[in-house]
């Protein structure tokens, strides 16, 4: 068996892989996240189960969980390590986002999932920006920096030609996984400050993507929506999500043709920065 | 509708932010924001103000005429009760 080691938001995971394909995939998906152990928070055990194109995930100590295919089988790791994250990080308040980097400051993307996150991730990082996740972001509430949650890039779908997929890209079922060594510009390893988000809306009939900036009540209202643990948090969370829409300029952003959203975003940054 | 007294709910969480206000329905799992106009009016629905005490105040602290300050708060008590977020229920 197989051990890789991974170190998220100050914390450790192992996973034991019982044989190569589930080793290939995990490796893939969570190569960036790769780092020394001082202390295992998390310890799972993933390989094939009996029936031929099955996978299973444990978790040592849980009952075993498993998956019809190797699109699923990420997806049931991914949820694992996400949801035992919180409870081992009650403090940092998880949002639904993509989050990346420009000029020593994080941009965050916020939208359900479907809503063209990771396309746009990927988009901006042809565009000078680097990558800290394109999932999920835990923000420090003390400070209002996000951490790092760098899973390998993962689109559900193609991105428009202008965007291609490297070749060393891996691919499931349903899923398409850039690499650390694919990401342009980088990843970004430590905590950074947030100064935007952008919550998105994609919108397949608009001639042109659009830009509008948010009061901070309505900020406040749309991020408490993508919270994943405001609960955890005083007030029921929302003074969470007052007090990081209060550290950021927020706009909602109708996207549409991708490179024209690119360009829009960066302008609206440049002229709030 | 002008002698009616809206109550609203005290069982959501309240914050003033910025000028507007964020309601948290953590029964209905549903948050609201309220422009620095229907907060107004929805901090002032306590059960003992009528309709036209609200639409005079509104009147008096956003220097509208007294018609169209009417017109407004009838406007915004019926949202907030579609909301959810009136106890008294209009008729």
């Amino acid at each position: 068996m197989q051990i890789l080691t991974l170190s998220v938001l100050d914390r450790g995971i192992r996973v034991g892989c019982q044989e190569p394909r589930s080793l290939a995939l995990v490796s893939a998906a969570y190569g960036p996240m790769r780092g020394d152990l001082v202390e295992t928070s998390l310890d799972y055990v993933v390989g094939r189960d009996i029936a031929p194109a099955a996978f299973f995930v444990k978790r040592v100590g849980r009952e075993l969980r498993t998956a019809a295919d190797d699109a699923t089988f990420l997806g049931l790791l991914d949820e694992e390590v996400v949801v035992e994250l919180q409870k081992l990080r009650p403090d940092l308040y998880f949002i639904h986002a993509a989050v990346l980097e420009r000029a020593d400051a994080a941009v965050m993307l916020v939208a359900q999932s479907g809503g063209g996150k990771s396309t746009l991730c990927w988009a901006l990082l042809h565009h000078g920006f680097r990558y800290l996740s394109d999932e999920l972001g835990p923000v420090d509430l003390q400070t209002v920096h996000v951490y790092p949650f760098p899973r390998a890039l993962a689109l559900k779908t193609e991105p428009p030609v202008a965007y291609p997929l490297p070749p060393s890209t891996v691919r499931t079922s349903r899923t398409r996984h850039v690499t650390e060594a694919d990401i342009p510009g980088g990843i970004i390893r430590g905590r950074t400050r947030i100064s935007a988000i952008f919550f998105l809306r994609y919108d397949a009939q608009a001639p042109a993507p659009s830009v509008r900036r948010l009061t901070a009540g309505e900020a406040a209202a749309r991020l408490y929506e993508n919270a994943l643990n405001p609960l955890a948090h005083a007030g029921d969370g929302l003074d969470g999500a007052i007090r990081i829409v209060s550290h950021a300029c927020c706009y909602a952003l109708t996207t549409a043709d991708l490179s024209a959203t690119c360009a829009l975003l960066t302008g609206t940054l440049e002229r709030s920065l | 509708m002008v002698d009616s007294r809206p109550r609203r709910r005290s069982d959501v969480s309240v914050r003033d932010v910025e000028g507007d206000t964020v309601v948290l329905d953590r029964a209905a799992e549903r948050i609201h924001r309220l422009n620095s106009t229907a907060g107004f009016i929805w901090q002032r629905c306590d059960g003992r103000r009528t309709v036209g005490d609200i639409a005079e105040e509104l009147a008096g602290a956003f220097d509208v005429a007294p018609g169209a300050a009417n017109e407004a708060v009838v406007a915004a008590i019926r949202q907030l009760d579609e909301l959810g977020l009136l106890d008294h229920t209009l008729g």
